[in-house]
């Protein structure tokens, strides 16, 4: 870093002669570098493309969050209204409902399913039966590879007055019939119940693989010392996978405000707006069936805007907590 | 290290050009289509003598449900088999997969996208700011002249039938479509209450037709074991929050529509009024009585047909096609007892009407075929899209091929057995989507002797008597035309007072919110704008009035 600060003075104070001059001299290393390291460019290329096509492009469109867009004036012609999109969002019946909504389901996911790969990954840890471990996993990361329609369409049929789980719990304790998809208070629990069940198994294997990278060194001298399986646990897996975990923390909080909108889409009603509208859902609504684009810019730039605070946030105190961080 | 900094500040370079490069690339398509479109305004009318069918055109619509059953496309379909025939034009259709909202999302898309085909058929009386502004954008052309000078067939009807010119005419004085006109009044009502005729004879009783007796006897079902299995789990009533927010069962025998009326000349909104209040105290008490199906909220199809076939419901609001129709078809072989029979639209006192009911305008937006700005040839297409208007046209686009799917009987088109008996065992209505477009919409004036073979059981016959007479409709709105800058504003205030409103419905009807909740919820719903909204409605009717 430094040595750009000192760099850049004399790179402008120079004269237009020795800048063609620098420039030609840098154009050849380039070219270079280039010959020498083909493969390599054309092995890194694809994905350059792919965040110059589907990331970084799109963001030219932005623009719309600050205009009256109409598709036949196009992003260019559209009239400019400043920050009205935004402030009629602000001003919304729906705004804080969606704000709490989007909040809550994010920390929820956060604070329930993203520790439950964990501790899945730790249970397992300990198994000795190979055959029972294998088992295991492979039944528990099995509902990962199913679609999330079909993830729905099993949940509303389990869910149902006369569906699997009513049945259950008016056999065993006499429960009249819950209709759980239509009452908002139930959603919450529906959601992050069965994002668990579908993907505790997959992101357990992560986990697994930073366990068995930790040095089988440390456990046989922890047994020395007479650590039991308890402490062994909490002294050196723990310890062991910690910087997988806060990685991988962090680059859920970038994914904060983003919370499965698809899935939403598919298990919402009227009935569960009050619990299940968020903002992903309202941006869907407003863009695409109303076809309001500007306005639906504007609230996921909003949104957008909010995850990346919190990325640099998060990221902020994992530099200052321990030395684990993504930049 | 230098050299780093320098690879690093000329490959930010790189990447800024290459943004630069992709988007001045699509910036200019965008204005080359521009050009394109305002090239197509400006076209002196050909002589209609010269003018022929197009070669080949793209148009976009919606695969109706009976039509995919057999088919992939309209292509495959008799009556755009046999007008390829005649007229020698190529049809490019395009459909858009799924149904309902899929198709808003998908129409959406293809508008923003700029990429249009010739012909869009959607409900273009409603898009998003209104059929005026899709005119001076560019995306649709105005129709008055094209209609005039290659369009006889549909210029003498609508002249011949000034209301319903009217009503496919904007307040701007553009017409915009190839619209889909009901030719008859039987045509127009197809909706309405529908019981179980069997179960009242099984009890002894008679047609409810005020609120009372539709208490007694949806009462008498609750405590009957029709289907004798020993538990009680008889649904009497089914009404979806869709249907009382936008036609109005029950509702219409307090005098009122959930939605925007017509109160002689005077705008009103149905669900801030006090009768909207003692409507919704009787839907919660049928609820907490467990005679309005605790499912009522969240119902689709595949519920709906299995509550119907499994004996579970008692009564529901549904079509004659569609619902009677239907369930008599399915169960005709599984319980022969089995009698779903229309019954009238309730009132508050016996011999009263209900003020509003079900019944559609001649014209209501929906399967209107407009003509993309980008299209080359519009007087072409206008001509061939008239063909469904003449004499010939009206045959094949109602009956399809004579000496296939109907026969010529004392001068009235009688369906073959192909249609009302198929020999693959289709139903009716999937048999006719296979040959003719009637029996669901499109670009034609629909024939009355369409309905009178299609509605074929006698229960069917009656529901549409039955439930034509038995309402007065006169607080309907007309379909009025909201213009550019009033849809925004309307749209705006209406996107989230609708999503407050539906879930407001439900929770109402459900307990959950008590009705003494009823004067915030009238409060909040101003607060949201709805006065505004009214205001917007009403000037769209003294403007409709003075067409």
């Amino acid at each position: 870093m430094r040595k750009t600060k000192q760099e850049a003075p004399t790179f402008q104070a120079n004269s237009k002669s020795s800048l063609r001059e620098k420039m030609a001299n840098f154009n050849e290393k380039v070219k270079k570098d280039f010959k020498r390291n083909k493969i390599i460019y054309l092995m890194v290329s694809p994905v350059v493309l792919y965040y110059i096509v589907f990331q970084y492009g799109p963001m030219y469109g932005l623009q719309i969050a600050f205009k009256d867009y109409s598709p036949v004036l196009g992003f260019l012609g559209s009239p400019w209204v400043g920050f009205d999109h935004f402030k009629e969002f602000f001003n919304s019946f729906f705004f804080w409902r969606l704000l709490k909504n989007t909040i809550i389901l994010s920390f929820y996911s956060l604070i329930f399913a993203f520790p439950a790969g964990i501790i899945l990954a730790l249970l397992l840890n300990e198994v000795r039966s190979k055959m029972f471990k294998r088992t295991v996993q492979t039944v528990t990361y099995m509902p990962h590879f199913i679609s999330l329609v079909v993830i729905v369409g099993i949940l509303f049929d389990f869910t149902a007055r006369d569906g699997v789980i009513n049945d259950i719990l008016g056999f065993l304790f006499g429960i009249e019939p819950i209709a759980f998809m239509q009452q908002a208070e139930w959603f919450r629990t529906l959601f992050i119940g069965s994002d668990i069940w579908q993907n505790v198994g997959w992101s357990s294997i992560i986990f697994l693989a930073a366990m068995s990278n930790i040095d089988t060194a440390l456990y046989e001298a922890a047994k020395m010392d007479g650590a039991g399986r308890f402490k062994q646990m909490f002294h050196i897996t723990l310890p062991g996978i910690m910087p997988t975990v806060v990685i991988l923390l962090i680059l859920l909080i970038g994914k904060f405000m983003t919370v499965g909108e698809e899935k939403i889409l598919l298990m919402y009603n009227p009935t569960t707006y009050e619990t299940a509208d968020v903002i992903g859902t309202y941006v869907y609504r407003k863009g695409i069936l109303e076809s309001n684009f500007s306005y639906s810019a504007a609230v996921g730039l909003f949104k957008a805007i909010i995850a990346f605070t919190l990325l640099v946030i998060a990221n902020g105190i994992a530099r200052k907590v321990g030395d684990t961080k993504l930049w | 290290m230098i050299m780093w900094q320098k690879m690093k500040a000329l490959s930010v370079l790189l990447l800024l050009l290459l943004i630069l490069l992709v988007v001045g690339c699509s910036s200019n398509d965008t204005a080359g289509e521009q050009e394109e479109n305002i090239d197509g305004e400006d076209m002196e009318l050909k002589d209609p003598g010269e003018v022929g069918y197009p070669e080949e055109i793209t148009y976009w619509t919606e695969l109706n449900a009976s039509v995919a059953q057999t088919s992939q496309t309209l292509n495959d379909v008799g009556v755009y088999q046999e007008l390829e025939k005649i007229t020698g034009t190529k049809v490019d259709f395009k459909h858009p997969s799924g149904e309902g909202t899929d198709i808003t999302e998908q129409f959406n898309l293809m508008i923003a996208s700029g990429q249009l085909p010739d012909v869009i058929e959607y409900n273009w009386r409603t898009v998003p700011n209104g059929p005026d502004q899709a005119i001076e954008s560019g995306t649709i052309i105005r129709l008055n002249e094209l209609i005039e000078n290659y369009a006889p067939n549909l210029n003498r009807y609508l002249n011949e039938n000034p209301e319903v010119k009217k009503m496919v005419t904007t307040d701007a004085g553009n017409m915009y479509s190839f619209p889909f006109l009901r030719g008859d009044e039987k045509l127009m009502v197809f909706m309405g209450m529908m019981i179980r005729q069997d179960w009242l004879d099984e009890l002894d009783l008679e047609k409810p037709s005020t609120i009372s007796e539709w208490e007694e006897v949806l009462t008498a079902f609750k405590n009957t074991d029709f289907n004798g299995n020993g538990e009680q789990d008889v649904i009497p009533l089914l009404v979806q929050p869709d249907d009382i927010k936008n036609i109005g069962p029950f509702l219409g025998a307090y005098g009122i529509h959930a939605q925007f009326y017509n109160d002689n000349g005077t705008v009103k909104y149905g669900s801030i009024q006090p009768e909207f209040k003692e409507f919704l105290t009787t839907m919660n008490k049928w609820y907490e009585d467990g005679l309005l199906d605790p499912d009522f909220a969240a119902i689709d199809t595949t519920l709906l047909d299995a509550k119907v076939t499994n004996n579970q419901l008692g009564s529901l609001f549904g079509y004659t096609g569609g619902g009677i129709g239907k369930y008599m078809g399915l169960m005709q072989d599984r319980d022969p007892e089995f009698s779903l029979a229309p019954t009238a639209h309730p009132s508050l006192k016996e011999g009263e009407k209900a003020a509003t009911a079900q019944r559609a305008h001649p014209y209501e937006g929906f399967h209107s075929v407009a003509i993309s700005g980008l299209a080359e040839n519009p007087e072409e297409i206008v001509k061939w899209l008239d063909y469904a208007y003449s004499e010939e046209g009206h045959m094949l686009f109602n009956f399809g091929i004579e000496g296939e799917s109907y026969d010529m009987i004392d001068g009235y088109p009688t369906y073959s057995e192909e249609i009302t008996n198929n020999p693959d065992g289709l139903p009716m209505s999937d048999a006719l989507g296979k040959y003719i477009r009637a029996s669901y919409g499109g670009p034609l004036v629909q024939d009355v002797r369409y309905v009178e073979q299609y509605l074929e059981l006698p229960e069917q016959q009656e529901a549409v008597e039955i439930w034509g007479e038995t309402a007065e409709n006169e607080i309907n709105m007309p379909p009025t035309t909201l213009n550019a800058d009033e849809s925004e504003e309307y749209s705006s205030i209406m996107s989230d007072l609708d999503t407050y409103y539906d879930e407001m419905l439900v929770r109402f009807i459900m307990g959950e919110e008590p009705l003494g909740h009823f004067d915030n919820f009238v409060e909040t719903l101003k607060g949201m704008g709805i006065e505004r909204a009214i205001e917007l409605q009403q000037a769209a009717l003294d403007r409709y009035m003075e067409r």
